[in-house]
């Protein structure tokens, strides 16, 4: 009885690695100090846990993408999207996560996560000027996408589809083309009528292959995992409050309008459905209740009794108690924190040459929010078409300002 | 009966399992030709490598890069790669291996590649500017035409992805075609294929 008892118990110690998020400063990053927040995963990357490189590459690039280093962001990119994107998992990882703590596995992100680094490194892609490969890490993130539980969600991501769309005309397949846009007008459709924000009046998605000047724009903060249930068994999405709502664009003193959703990242991280290993931590949460409880009322009865039957009471009650105690039921809820609540999208057609682009967040009521208020000067060529993507941190503009007078522009724009 | 002495090896063994299920990294050498362990579903150093060395064989069997009627050297240049698949890949890497493969299997002296990439035609360019300028001084003895090509190689990778429940398969289809630019002509054509059958854990998240 004892021998396999400590067995058991030897595979949870050996299976109890644990490991936690990483220590990102979100309020420097909502500050808009993305140096502090690319050192911190620098720190991370060289100091932290190896299972979450992903997590810790993907916040890097994004730091990098929006400080400039496009390079830099698309190599980081590719080598989250790699771990990311690999099914295969050691049998000893895998039993490692169902015998004992969940976390201790690889994070390789839920399949929203996976549809943007695959979004960001599509972009990277496309300011190098490799529009196959951008089309390439799209398709990889709508089959990511597709790998949610509940099948009725598994092309439900607009934003993908369109770029996709795009990417297939700058490689001259209009016919790839036209099959990707009505892709997303159906999964645009789709995610609209099931509670997501999306492009009701067809601003975008009404004339997708139109304008030379793509402007994408981040608003707001995901949500955030978090655990819940009586042991931490569950893990769940809480939605985390952030001014920016939308985006109005103003071009050289003229309003262009107002952005629109493509892609609704809390709708996405709502719709993700169960998974197995949900199941088989409700199961451990009973068998750890079932342990802990068995194991005081034996330590209980031994109390009240002598002799040996006491003496094997006690020790299969400590040991139940031990077994209850070691048992991991945490949901793993590691999750990307600096991701954006929806990625949003305006398209128009502008004369080639320099002009300057004003960016204006509004909150749900539509009002200006000062602080987070950006202007950049882009610069439109002739016979191409140019791509940007901005986000709702205060003072991207002045720092990417500051920058360029000491080393030269390396704003993310592509003329492919 | 739970003895002092075996519940002390038991506490030591626990330990050292405990301290050996977090250990270091391990890095070791590993034949490119070997199945990649890391998996991935994509195409790896042994897709790369058999795809280059199988093309350069075909290629080279077929004579069209050696045989010309008046016994003129070949000239030709690969064009670059498309990626059509949904997997993200270096190009260069391939078209590299291909002309690494292509030299070392019809021999440097009987083919010319040419570099038609925009930096190689731009190095050109300006490097025969400067010399005819006097710039910078010239080997009379190389001076000449910048080459035509008689052929132009090029690529395109495909895939077909298939995802149902906890299986995905991946089928990819690399095609190259030697096309002859005087006539238009496809002139030969060869294909690697490859497929990958992966089944997701309970972890893959």
């Amino acid at each position: 009885m004892l021998r396999p008892m400590f067995t058991f118990g030897c595979t949870l110690v050996l299976a109890a690695c644990a490991v936690h998020m990483p220590a990102v400063p979100m309020h420097r990053f909502l500050d808009g100090d993305l140096d502090a927040v690319a050192a911190a995963m620098r720190n991370e990357q060289a100091n932290g846990s190896a299972e979450n490189s992903a997590l810790v590459l993907n916040i890097l690039a994004q730091c990098e993408l929006f400080l400039g280093d496009a390079e830099a962001a698309w190599r980081d990119f590719g080598a989250a999207g790699r771990i990311m994107g690999n099914w295969q998992t050691s049998g000893g990882e895998a039993a490692g996560a169902i015998v004992g703590s969940e976390s201790s596995k690889t994070w390789k992100g839920d399949p929203y996560e996976k549809a943007m680094n695959a979004f960001y490194l599509g972009l990277a892609f496309l300011w190098r000027g490799e529009p196959d490969n951008a089309r390439a890490s799209l398709k990889h993130g709508i089959l990511a996408d597709a790998e949610v539980g509940d099948e009725k969600f598994q092309a439900d991501n607009p934003l993908l589809f369109w770029l996709a769309g795009r990417m297939s005309t700058l490689m001259g397949k209009g016919d790839d083309a036209d099959d990707f846009f009505k892709e997303a007008r159906t999964a645009n459709t789709f995610a609209m009528q099931h509670g997501s924000r999306g492009d009701a009046s067809g601003a975008v998605l009404g004339r997708p292959d139109d304008g030379n000047l793509v402007l994408l724009v981040e608003c707001g903060i995901a949500p955030a995992k978090v655990a819940h249930g009586d042991l931490d068994e569950l893990a769940r999405f809480e939605s985390r409050w952030h001014p920016a709502d939308r985006a109005r664009i103003t071009l050289d003193g003229r309003v262009l309008g107002e952005t629109v959703v493509l892609a609704d990242l809390d709708y996405q991280a709502r719709t993700l459905g169960g998974t197995e290993m949900e199941g088989i931590r409700k199961g451990k949460a009973v068998f750890k209740k079932a342990s802990l409880i068995g194991g005081v009322a034996l330590l209980n009865i031994a109390s009240r009794d002598r002799g040996d039957s006491a003496r094997t009471n006690a020790i299969v009650g400590g040991g139940l108690i031990l077994l209850g105690l070691l048992t991991s039921t945490a949901a793993d809820v590691r999750h990307w924190p600096t991701l954006p609540a929806t990625v949003q999208a305006l398209t128009t057609n502008v004369t080639p040459g320099a002009h300057l682009l004003e960016i204006e967040f509004l909150d749900v009521a539509g009002r200006a929010v000062p602080e987070l208020h950006q202007t950049w000067p882009i610069d439109v060529p002739a016979a191409s078409q140019t791509y940007y993507l901005f986000r709702s941190l205060p003072g991207l503009d002045r720092q990417a300002a500051a920058r360029a007078a000491t080393v030269g522009t390396g704003r993310t724009e592509v003329h492919p | 009966m739970f003895h002092q002495r075996p519940a002390r090896s038991v506490l030591l063994g626990l330990l050292v399992l405990a301290t050996s299920a977090c250990a270091g990294t391990i890095d070791r050498r590993v034949d490119p030709d070997s199945p990649d362990e890391v998996g991935g579903a994509v195409l790896q150093s042994q897709d790369i490598r058999t795809m280059a060395q199988n093309m350069a064989r075909d290629l080279a069997s077929s004579g069209l890069l050696t045989s010309t009627a008046n016994n003129q050297t070949v000239t030709f240049h690969i064009i670059g790669m498309e990626n059509q698949s949904s997997d993200v890949i270096n190009r260069e890497i391939i078209i590299t291996k291909l002309e690494t493969e292509l030299f070392k299997a019809l021999g440097g002296g009987r083919i010319r590649v040419l570099d038609r990439s925009a930096v190689g035609l731009d190095a050109v360019k300006r490097e025969r500017e400067a010399k005819r300028s006097g710039a910078v001084a010239g080997n009379e003895g190389k001076r000449g035409n910048v080459l035509g090509s008689d052929y132009v190689l090029y690529g395109v990778i495909r895939d077909r992805v298939q995802q149902g429940g906890k299986l995905k398969s991946a089928y990819y289809d690399v095609t190259f075609t030697l096309t002859d630019l005087e006539t238009d002509q496809k002139v030969w054509q060869n294909d690697y294929e490859t497929k990958f059958l992966s089944e997701k854990s309970v972890i893959s998240r």
